[in-house]
């Protein structure tokens, strides 16, 4: 083994998101704390910090004030307190305000931010701690010994399409720690990994997730002012779980967004077209008029609730964040709870390290804090609320209400099924296909409206073109025969990026055309997509969206 | 033990530099990169140790603090050594300045003649935010060493350098000794990414940082004040395409009929804004007229020779030269210097076009273009005749040698220029007017901007993009004078050895060259390129100077090679005529090619953007299209250009 290409240390977390920065931090005011010098590594696949990361965003700032100190919470760069919220009922062409705000989703007073931006912030009081963060590198491998994980290892670099190895070729590194914990948010790959390896979900509901896009404007002087606040359900949605929002920022910004279950039915629904036919609603419209469109980007949101998160840990590995599946639903706030798992962790991993003992018995320690923390009181009494709105929101609305008196017990919960056995071949789906229900609807102007490949474009988003496609489709013989013969090519429609295309030849003879290189990184298809015919790889380090305000 | 240095500058995104609102590139929110061919070259370095036993790899960047942050970079690729040379006083360097600076930075880590002299100079052909190509080439003349540009393989046989250089319409392969310059461009092997492993190291390592004062800089001879040129004035240019004029008709027999009827009438242009009327410019009395040319007469022009013709680029160059000599003091001469073998015929046809005098220096050893004589002949040349201005073609050729003439004259230079013109400069600090001058102008800032660059010392060099001017009408009754000239050259000159040239197809540096060029998208894909690589071979049949090319989903799909590639992560080309067939118009797409003159888009979608983007348009399907129109081509429709 090379090794000048081989690293120890302490802790390697995985991901420079709020949960992996807020366990950086906290870990080493604990180690400080305590006395001990640890080396602390965080390594990113964004070529910045906050380069992958999206997010509405309206934050609770509470769990910032335990991780920070109050200068350091004082300098957060929040935008704007939110001041006014309001939520719609749509319907095509109306807009009924709601005379008070559903449940646990009334939100004056939190504040309005760019998660990228905190992040890049929280990075700096990282390192001004002593940690070090490494962007752009790519972790896609967990390192074994005696089938425990011992380690990771950078992607290798220099291959092509096959993979195999070119004049620039780098071996990737190999770092050994003593802990890892794993922070690279919605369905990252190592945790996938990990969670099927040792069958971590054994035994919990199935994780469910709706894809958000996210736009950010702006517009003219009036339209919007910083702090207010709206969110729609109804229009254009139907059956399907979701709905918008929109945030007035400084310096009239907006933040719009449009987020939608992916446990929806119609094989042909494209949220992305979706969220084009709300922004036409007169009410939406009319927010955006005259204004021009500065960054687009889409993640997935996972959002089975309590019921949902696997067990969180195994020797010497922690799961955090968006990856343990933290996401407070309905209010669909993670980030709070993203930063309390990181602090979470850092204490059963300070404890550790002190005890020198990384074991499961140890890190179970992790669970413990967990249930002892908002993660607990702000998830379990709504752990039936994704459920039973799988049930549409009028049924789901009253079984929810009645969960509110209950602490989240409910009759008749449906079973949460993953979100690609919810979709329906062609010939076996009755509702209306997505572009008859929305026929003159879906031209773009370019102004309003936009197409899938003008708007990676406002992502930033760039991939090397030579490396292997970090999409990998199973079986492509199946691939053609079940998911494009039988269910009409979903991934076309679901991905927001346009990374799939439908090829027919001249003889009529049907084929996938993946470009990899449109990828935001949402994950989407590794998820929805039929028979899980597609795994979404890590490429390159570096590669994928470059969010600047996102 | 063999030192490599690696040049590196670093720039912002050129990606990232986005269109405003205003139709300008804005490039504030664009963040900072190793500029790309900088990159090739850092990679070029690496790959060189692997072919020697051992050696040590150094990188030097000149800029702000801000510059570690690639240096660091570099380190985590492999390099042992990162060096600084950032100061204040180098702020508003020109390139002269900037070659001068990096060569004293060299000299004083103790390489150079008399000094170690076992080391290899790597950098990057040029930087995209300024796009002059200038300082690999100043730097080595600074060093008294050999160089070759335009690189894009380097090889370490026997102690000697073997590159293979990238010239119009072919390559050359060259043999230099050690030490040496090499500039690299972004064809050859793609820069490694660090490893951690590597990152980490680098993140412990330091950089060096030196001022003018550790290199031996004079402040004299430093940043703005000490280059011989400045930028006097940045204009915006406003790029904006008239409504496109679409083809009607019933099938496609009809729809190109309409076509060729559509060119034939010329495209739409928007109204042209009306002009405001060039303020006179008014000069204080109190001012006094400096003559700079201290008794510099007349404009010297280089006749490049390639396949024993004179190329069209140099013919081209008559036009300004004769322009600018008629603006100037009667009797200015134009001059144009002519080096090769058995080249009578071709003094000729210079004196036909426009040329007063042609310098010939005649020798065998010199039929083909070599930098060091070349350098060498001009410099006595310009020493003999003491022109005030000297004129380049902004060839492979010109772009290297003129630089490295413009530190023997210590003149500096203005590369690839679009317009050429005299005038006059007032210095409202000193109190004085600098006429006449001549004013340079050269778009920058991703084209964005129109930049008028002065030179205050005589000849002032200019190099003229090649295709921006007529070739002035030959006129076989012109007279001129045909004097040989008889340089003094050593051995020293001919160290460099060309082991082979190539001209002929070259397939894609002549993407930058041709008039025409058919590209083919995701929509024309169901041939494999066929009909578009048959409508190309029917222009060139047609004697146009025609290549076909391919938008980026044809090169993911493995139908055609990368160096093929139209766009803002292929290459950004600009011929007269370009057709798009089924590309969609992706703004990535529009970005490499929006600056061609005529822009003609041939699609089965009537809603796709390339139709916003264009000056014809034929909806319908290619495979009917094509033929018809390769038939229209091969009955003589060149879209209106002149087959040479």
């Amino acid at each position: 083994m090379d090794n000048t290409n081989t690293l120890t240390t302490d802790i390697i977390i995985v991901g420079a998101g709020p949960a992996g920065l807020s366990a950086a931090i906290h870990l080493a005011d604990e180690f400080k704390k305590i006395g001990i010098k640890k080396r602390i590594m965080v390594i990113e696949k964004g070529n910045a910090v906050g380069a992958h990361i999206l997010s509405g965003a309206i934050i609770k700032a509470d769990a910032f004030k335990e991780l920070l100190s109050a200068e350091e919470f004082n300098a957060l760069p929040f935008d704007s307190e939110v001041t006014h919220d309001t939520t719609f009922k749509l319907s095509e062409n109306g807009a009924l305000a709601l005379p008070f705000h559903p449940p646990v989703m009334d939100n004056i007073g939190y504040q309005i931010a760019s998660l990228g931006q905190i992040c890049k912030y929280l990075a700096t009081l990282a390192e001004a701690r002593g940690v070090e963060i490494y962007t752009s590198f790519s972790v896609n491998e967990l390192l074994y010994e005696n089938d425990k994980v011992v380690g990771i290892k950078t992607i290798d670099t220099g291959v092509n399409h096959h993979g195999e190895k070119q004049k620039n070729y780098q071996e990737g590194t190999r770092v050994y720690a003593s802990l890892i914990i794993l922070a690279e948010g919605t369905r990252g790959s190592l945790a996938k990994e990990l969670k099927t390896k040792f069958d971590l979900r054994k035994g919990v509901e199935p994780q469910v997730y709706s894809l958000g896009i996210k736009e950010l404007w702006s517009v003219p002087e009036g339209n919007i002012q910083a702090g207010e606040v709206y969110h729609t359900f109804g229009y254009p949605l139907e059956s399907e779980f979701g709905g918008g929002f929109v945030y007035g920022l400084k310096d009239n910004k907006v933040a719009v967004g449009f987020a939608v279950g992916l446990d929806y039915e119609d094989p042909s629904f494209d949220i992305y077209k979706a969220m084009q036919v709300w922004k036409q609603h007169p009410r939406i419209a009319a927010l955006l008029k005259e204004g021009t469109l500065l960054e687009f980007g889409a993640k997935t949101i996972p959002e089975g609730g309590w019921d949902a998160i696997s067990k969180l840990y195994v020797d010497n590995v922690l799961l955090v964040g968006d990856s343990a599946g933290f996401v407070a639903m309905p209010a669909l706030k993670g980030i709070h709870l993203a930063v309390t798992s990181g602090m979470c962790a850092a204490k059963t991993a300070a404890l550790a390290l002190v005890k020198k003992d990384t074991s499961e018995v140890t890190l179970a320690q992790y669970k413990t804090l967990i249930d002892q923390s908002r993660i607990r009181t702000e998830m379990y009494p709504y752990r039936n609320f994704r459920a039973v709105m799988s049930e549409g929101i009028f049924v789901g609305g009253l079984k929810f209400g009645i969960q509110l008196l209950t602490n989240g017990a409910c009759l008749f919960t449906p079973k949460l099924k993953r979100d690609n056995l919810t979709l329906k071949r062609l010939l076996s789906f009755r509702g209306t296909p997505f572009a008859k229900r929305f026929k003159g609807k879906l031209d773009v102007d370019k102004k309003l409206t936009f197409n899938k490949v003008t708007s990676v474009f406002y992502s930033g988003t760039q991939h090397d073109e030579v490396q292997l496609v970090h999409l990998h489709v199973k079986n492509n013989y199946e691939f053609i025969e079940l998911n494009m013969k039988q269910y009409g090519t979903p991934c076309q429609h679901f991905c927001p990026a346009e990374v799939y295309e439908e090829h027919r030849d001249k003889e009529g003879k049907l084929s996938l055309k993946i470009h990899a290189e449109n990828c935001v990184h949402c994950k989407t298809c590794d998820i929805k997509a039929p028979n899980d015919a597609i795994t979404w790889m890590t490429p390159y380090g570096g590669d994928g969206p470059q969010y600047q305000n996102m | 033990m063999t030192t490599i240095i690696s040049l590196m500058k670093q720039v912002p995104l050129p990606s990232q530099m986005r269109m405003g609102e205003d139709g300008l590139m804005d490039r504030t929110k664009a963040k900072s990169i190793i500029n790309v061919d900088c990159s090739f070259a850092l990679e070029a370095g690496l790959q060189l140790r692997s072919m020697m036993h051992e050696a040590r790899l150094i990188v030097c960047s000149m800029g702000p603090p801000s510059f570690e942050q690639s240096l660091k970079t570099a380190l985590a690729m492999g390099y042992d050594e990162a060096y600084l040379l950032s100061d204040r006083k180098l702020g508003g360097s020109d390139t002269f300045t900037t070659g001068l600076a990096i060569s004293k930075m060299l000299r004083h880590l103790g390489f150079g003649r008399g000094l170690n002299e076992d080391f290899i100079v790597v950098a990057g052909r040029q930087t995209s935010d300024g796009d002059t190509a200038h300082v690999p080439s100043q730097v080595a003349e600074n060093l008294d060493i050999p160089q070759a540009t335009f690189i894009e393989d380097v090889q370490f046989v026997e102690g000697k350098i073997i590159a293979r250089r990238i010239i119009e319409g072919g390559y050359q392969i060259l043999k230099l000794p050690v030490p040496c310059t090499l500039s690299l461009t972004p064809t050859g092997i793609p820069p490694r990414r660090p490893t951690l492993a590597g990152a980490v190291r680098s993140r412990a390592s330091s950089i060096k940082i030196f001022s003018i004062d550790d290199i031996n800089m004079r402040e004299e001879d430093a940043g703005l004040i000490g280059s011989p040129t400045i930028v006097a004035k940045v204009a915006n240019i406003k790029s904006e395409r008239a409504p496109i004029v679409m083809s009607t008709g019933e099938d496609s027999k009809t729809l190109v009929k309409d076509l060729m009827h559509n060119v034939k009438q010329g495209k739409n242009h928007l109204d042209a804004v009306v002009k405001k009327e060039a303020k006179a410019v008014v000069i204080p009395e109190a001012y006094e007229t400096v003559d700079f040319r201290k008794g510099a007469s007349g404009i010297l022009t280089w006749a490049e020779v390639a396949g024993g013709k004179i190329a069209r680029s140099s013919l081209e160059l008559l036009t300004p030269a004769r322009h600018l000599a008629e603006s100037l003091d009667a009797g200015t001469k134009v001059r144009t210097v002519l080096i090769g073998s058995q080249l009578e015929s071709l003094a000729q046809e210079l004196i036909a076009h426009g040329s007063d005098e042609v310098i010939v220096i005649d020798d065998a050893r010199l039929s083909e273009y070599r930098i060091l004589p070349f350098s060498a002949i001009f410099a006595q040349v310009i020493k003999a005749y003491t022109p005030e201005i000297a004129l380049f073609a902004a060839t492979t050729a010109g772009r290297e040698l003129a630089p490295r003439i413009g530190v023997k004259t210590q003149s500096g230079v203005t590369a690839d220029c679009t317009a050429l013109e005299i005038g006059v400069h007032i210095d409202n600090k000193k109190k004085v007017v600098y006429a006449p001058i001549l004013e340079s102008r050269r778009p920058t800032y991703g084209e964005s901007k129109l930049a008028t660059i002065l030179g205050f010392v005589c000849p002032q060099i200019s190099t003229a993009r090649a295709g921006t001017f007529e070739v002035p009408t030959r006129d076989e009754s012109r007279i001129g004078l045909i004097t040989p000239f008889t340089p003094q050259l050593g051995e020293k000159e001919f160290v460099t050895e060309i082991l082979e040239t190539v001209r002929g197809e070259g397939g894609l540096s002549s993407l930058f060259e041709a008039d025409v060029i058919v590209t083919g998208g995701r929509g024309a894909i169901g041939d494999e390129m066929a009909l578009v690589k048959e409508l190309s071979s029917a222009l060139k049949e047609q004697g146009i100077k025609c290549e076909w090319a391919v938008s980026r989903p044809v090169v993911d799909l493995g139908l055609c090679e990368y160096a093929r590639q139209i766009g803002q992560t292929g290459k950004t080309v600009r011929p007269k005529v370009y057709i798009a067939v089924g590309v969609s118009g992706a703004i990535q797409h529009i970005a490499g090619m929006k600056e061609a003159e005529t822009i003609v888009a041939i699609n089965h979608n009537a809603k796709e953007s390339i139709f916003s983007h264009a000056d014809f348009g034929i909806v319908g399907e290619y495979e009917e299209i094509l033929p018809e129109l390769i038939e229209a081509v091969k009955n003589g429709f060149v879209f209106g250009l002149e087959a040479q």
